[in-house]
C-alpha cells in the first residue's frame, strides 16, 4: 500500500488512550534532528566544563585546563591563575589594545606640564577624548553635559567668567578641593526699602538705568561697614576670587537670573531676593574619587570649555 | 455515582472556572494598561507627576504582579481546573477548596499590588510580596495542590493525560520556590517589613533560583500544560508524539533547576556556578523546543485550519514565539553575550517575547476555546478574534524590535572605544538614545492592550448572550408547561 507524505503521520499508531472524548496521542519517534541537536548541546557543555571552572568537588571546584590568566597584581608582581572573572577583568584592564593605547597617552599627559599639554595638539585631542567621559559621568549631573550650568544653582563653566579663578592652577584647585560658595542673608538685617536701594546700586554697576537717588543710598550701605558688601565684592565690585565673590560690574549673572527678567522692576526684584536670602552653594572635593591624572585632564578640559585664563 | 459521557455541565464544577477566567481578564486588562503607563513614564518622565505611589519604581512590580500572578495565575487556575476535570472525567475533589483558592489568590494579588504602591516590598523580583501576603499565598497553594492531586486520584481514566503532568510539576515546584525564596524574619508581628534569612551572594542566588524557575515552571511548564490540552482539542488531531512529551517533560524539569544563576553572570557569584548555569541553559534549548515541536506538529496535515480558525492562529503563533524566546534565552545566558545584553532593555524585550508572545497568546487562544463552552454558547464575534489577533501580533513585534534596538545599541554604546582607547559615550548619552525606542515600545504595548480590550468586550458579549439564551430557553419551557 502506497502512502503520500502528508498522510504519513496517521500511519503511526496512537497510544490507544483517549481523553475527554477525542484527545489522542500518536507515538511518533523523537525527531532525529532534535535528538542530535540535543546531543550537540551536551557536547558543547562538556567541552565548556573542561576549559572553565565548572563542578564543585570536595570543598573546591574543577578549575578548567589550558585557560590560565596572567596579570599583574596590586604589588606589581606577575601572577598566573586559572580562568576567573576577576582576573580576566584585570588582564583586560592591563593588556587589552584599548587599555594599552589609553594608558600610554595618559602616562604621557600625566608627566607633562599644563603648558606642554595646552601646546600639543595630540595630547589635547587625547585629553578631550578622555575628559569628555570623566566630565560626562561626574560633572554633567550638575553642570550639564556642555558645562552650561543652571542659573541660581550651578555655575556656567562654558563662559569666560570665573568665580574662583580661571587659570589652570585655580581650576585644578577647585576640582581637587571643592568649594563652599557663601554669601550671608541680609533679609533680617535691612528693611525692604534698604534692600531695594542696595539692589538698585548693584544694577547700576552693570549700567542699568536705575533711580539715581536709590542707587546713591544703596552705595552708602554697600561701600561702608553698614552693609560690608565690599569685603568680598571689593570697592570696585569686581569680586574677590579667594571668596568666589561675583563680579557685579559685568552682564553675567550666576545666582539672580537678571537677564531672564522682562523689565527693570523684575531685575531689581531678583537681585533683591539674592541679597535677602544669601547664597549657599557647595561643590564637592574630587580628590578622593578621581586620580591626580584624571583631575589634570579635567582641568584642561574645563579650562578649554570656557575661555580659560 | 454514574460518570458516563463527556462534559455535561452538572458533572463538572464550571462555576469556579468561570470565576477565575473572568478575573484573569480583569487583571490582564488592568496589568497590561499599567504596563503601557510605566512604559510611557520611561519615555516621558513627567508622567511620574512626583506622586510616589505612581512612580515607575512602585508601579513596575504592580504591573508584573498583575500580569504574571493576576492574569497568568488566574488563567492557570481556570484552565487547570478545566483540564483536570475533563481529562480525568471527574468533578473537582472539593467545591469549597476550589472557592478557597479563588479568594486566597485574588486577595494576594490585590493586596500585593496595593502594598507595592505604598512602598511595602521585599525587593525580590517577582517575589515582592511582603510576608503576610506570602503566608496567604502559601495556604492557598497548599489547598490548590491538595485539591489537584485528590481530583486526579479520583479520575475515571486509567492514564493521566500529559497536560496534567505539566500542571502538577508547576504546582509542586512553585510551592518549593515560594517557600525557600521567602524565608524571612518579620521585624515585628504587626509590621509589614521583613528581612531575608539569606545574605549576600547566597541571597541573590536564592532569589534567581526562584526567579528563573518561576519563568520555567509558572510561565513555561504550566502554559505547556495548557497547550497540551487546547492545541490537540482545537485542532481535532492527536498529539504528535507521546514519546517526545515524556522526554521533553523530564528534560525540562531536570535542566531548568540549574540555570537561575545565569541572571548573575559577572557578579560576586563563584565562576563555577556561572558556568553550570550557562551550560545547562544551552542544554535546555532542545527540551524547551520539544513542546513547540509537539504543538506545531500536531497541526501538521491540517494546516488549512490556520486559514479559517483564528483560535488556531493564536495557538500556533504562541508556539512560534515560545520557540523564538527559548532560543534567545540560552543565547543570552552565555557569559559573553550576557556581558552585552545584561542590564539593557534586551532583557526586557526577551521577557516580553515570552510573556506577550507565548504566555498571553496561548491563554487568549485557550480562552476563546474554553469560555463559550463554559457558558454553553458560541463566541459573540469571530471577526473580533481576528482583530484581537492582529492587534496583539503588531503590538508584540513593535515591542520586541524596539527593545532589541534599545538593548543592543545601548550595549554597543557602552563598550565602544575611540581612537585613543577611551570610551566613546558617557552613560547618559546611552540613556538619551533610549527615548525613541521607548516611545515605540509604549506604542506596541498600546496595540497589545487594545487587543485585550477587544477580547474583554467579545467575552462580555458572549457571556451576556448565554444568559439571554438561557432565559429564552427557560421561557420556552415555561410556556410549554403552561400549555400542557
Amino acid at each position: 500500500m502506497s502512502q503520500t507524505k502528508t498522510s504519513k503521520p496517521s500511519a503511526v499508531q496512537t497510544t490507544g488512550h483517549a481523553w475527554d472524548g477525542d484527545i489522542q496521542e500518536f507515538n511518533n519517534p523523537l525527531p532525529s534532528w532534535w535528538l542530535w541537536a540535543f546531543y550537540a548541546t551536551v557536547v558543547f557543555a562538556v567541552v565548556y566544563w573542561v576549559f572553565y571552572p565548572a563542578w564543585p568537588v570536595a570543598g573546591s571546584y574543577t578549575k578548567g585546563v589550558m585557560n590560565d590568566i596572567t596579570f599583574v597584581d596590586s604589588n606589581g608582581k606577575s601572577k598566573t591563575t586559572h580562568w576567573n572573572t576577576r582576573s580576566a577583568l584585570l588582564r583586560d584592564l592591563q593588556e587589552s589594545k584599548t587599555a594599552v593605547l589609553s594608558r600610554d597617552y595618559l602616562n604621557k599627559v600625566a608627566a607633562a606640564s599644563y603648558a606642554e599639554i595646552l601646546g600639543d595638539p595630540e595630547m589635547m585631542a587625547f585629553t578631550r577624548s578622555m575628559a569628555r567621559g570623566i566630565f560626562g559621568d561626574n560633572c554633567a549631573p550638575c553642570h550639564g553635559s556642555g558645562g552650561a550650568g543652571v542659573i541660581g544653582l550651578f555655575p556656567n563653566l562654558a563662559d569666560d567668567d570665573w568665580l574662583w579663578g580661571g587659570s589652570v592652577g585655580d581650576i585644578q584647585a577647585t576640582v581637587k578641593n571643592g568649594h563652599f560658595g557663601f554669601m550671608p542673608a541680609f533679609g533680617e538685617v535691612f528693611d525692604d526699602a534698604q534692600l531695594d536701594d542696595i539692589a538698585s546700586y548693584v544694577l547700576s554697576l552693570s549700567g542699568h538705568p536705575v533711580d539715581a537717588a536709590a542707587s546713591r543710598r544703596g552705595k552708602a550701605i554697600f561701600q561702608t561697614n553698614e552693609g560690608g558688601c565690599y569685603y568680598c565684592h571689593t570697592h570696585q565690585a569686581t569680586g574677590l576670587k579667594s571668596q568666589g565673590a561675583a563680579n557685579l560690574t559685568d552682564q553675567i549673572w550666576t545666582i539672580a537670573d537678571v537677564n531672564g527678567a522682562a523689565d527693570l522692576a523684575g531685575k531689581k526684584e531678583r537681585v533683591k531676593q539674592v541679597i535677602a536670602n544669601g547664597v549657599q552653594r557647595r561643590m564637592p572635593s574630587w580628590s578622593e574619587r578621581l586620580s591626580a591624572a584624571q583631575i589634570k585632564l579635567l582641568t584642561v578640559y574645563v579650562h578649554e570649555l570656557g575661555g580659560g585664563q | 455515582m454514574g460518570q458516563a459521557g463527556t462534559g455535561s455541565i452538572q458533572q463538572y464544577n464550571y462555576d469556579i472556572i468561570k470565576k477565575f477566567a473572568v478575573m484573569a481578564l480583569v487583571w490582564g486588562l488592568l496589568g497590561m494598561a499599567t504596563g503601557v503607563y510605566i512604559a510611557s513614564e520611561l519615555a516621558w518622565p513627567f508622567l511620574n507627576f512626583d506622586i510616589p505611589q505612581i512612580t515607575f519604581g512602585r508601579l513596575r512590580p504592580v504591573h508584573t504582579t498583575l500580569v504574571i500572578f493576576g492574569f497568568g495565575g488566574s488563567a492557570l487556575f481556570a484552565t487547570s481546573y478545566y483540564v483536570v476535570q475533563r481529562t480525568c472525567q471527574t468533578r473537582l475533589y472539593s467545591d469549597w477548596m476550589a472557592v478557597f483558592t479563588f479568594w486566597g489568590w485574588q486577595a494576594a494579588v490585590a493586596l500585593g499590588a496595593v502594598s507595592y504602591m505604598f512602598g511595602y516590598t521585599q525587593s525580590r523580583e517577582y517575589a515582592e510580596f511582603e510576608w503576610p501576603i506570602d503566608l496567604i499565598i502559601l495556604v492557598t497553594w497548599v489547598v490548590y495542590f491538595t485539591l489537584y492531586i485528590q481530583t486526579i486520584r479520583r479520575r475515571s481514566q486509567p492514564h493521566i493525560y500529559v497536560a496534567n503532568w505539566f500542571y502538577i510539576a508547576f504546582i509542586l515546584v512553585i510551592a518549593l520556590l515560594h517557600i525557600f525564596n521567602n524565608l524571612a524574619v518579620p521585624v515585628g508581628l504587626f509590621s509589614m517589613k521583613s528581612y531575608s534569612l539569606f545574605s549576600g551572594v547566597q541571597d541573590a542566588m536564592t532569589q534567581w533560583w526562584y526567579g528563573h524557575n518561576a519563568v520555567g515552571f509558572f510561565l513555561t511548564a504550566a502554559f505547556l500544560g495548557m497547550m497540551y490540552y487546547f492545541v490537540p482539542k482545537q485542532a481535532g488531531r492527536p498529539v504528535y508524539s507521546y514519546r517526545l512529551s515524556i522526554v521533553h517533560f523530564w528534560a525540562l524539569a531536570f535542566l531548568y533547576m540549574w540555570v537561575g544563576a545565569h541572571h548573575l553572570h559577572w557578579t560576586a557569584l563563584p565562576d563555577w556556578t556561572s558556568t553550570l548555569a550557562a551550560t545547562f541553559s544551552i542544554m535546555l534549548l532542545l527540551p524547551s523546543w520539544g513542546g513547540m515541536i509537539n504543538g506545531i506538529m500536531t497541526l501538521s496535515g491540517a494546516w488549512e485550519k490556520l486559514r479559517t480558525d483564528p483560535i488556531m492562529l493564536f495557538l500556533i503563533t504562541s508556539l512560534s514565539f515560545y520557540g523564538m524566546s527559548t532560543f534567545e534565552g540560552p543565547l543570552m545566558s552565555l557569559k559573553s553575550v550576557n556581558a552585552l545584553s545584561h542590564y539593557t532593555d534586551w532583557t526586557i524585550g526577551h521577557v516580553h517575547s515570552g510573556a506577550l508572545g507565548w504566555v498571553a497568546m496561548v491563554t487568549f487562544g485557550s480562552f476563546y476555546h474554553m469560555v463559550p463552552r463554559l457558558y454553553d454558547t458560541r463566541i459573540y464575534s469571530t471577526r473580533l478574534i481576528y482583530l484581537h489577533f492582529w492587534l496583539a501580533t503588531i503590538g508584540i513585534v513593535l515591542y520586541i524590535t524596539s527593545m532589541w534596538v534599545a538593548g543592543i545599541v545601548q550595549g554597543l554604546m557602552l563598550r565602544s572605544f575611540d581612537d585613543y582607547g577611551n570610551l566613546s559615550y558617557t552613560f547618559v548619552e546611552s540613556v538619551a538614545f533610549l527615548h525613541k525606542p521607548y516611545v515605540w515600545r509604549a506604542l506596541g504595548g498600546l496595540f497589545f492592550v487594545s487587543g485585550v480590550a477587544v477580547m474583554v468586550f467579545n467575552m462580555f458579549m458572549t457571556i451576556r448572550r448565554s444568559r439571554s439564551e438561557a432565559a429564552e430557553l427557560e421561557a420556552r419551557i415555561a410556556a410549554k408547561m403552561a400549555r400542557a
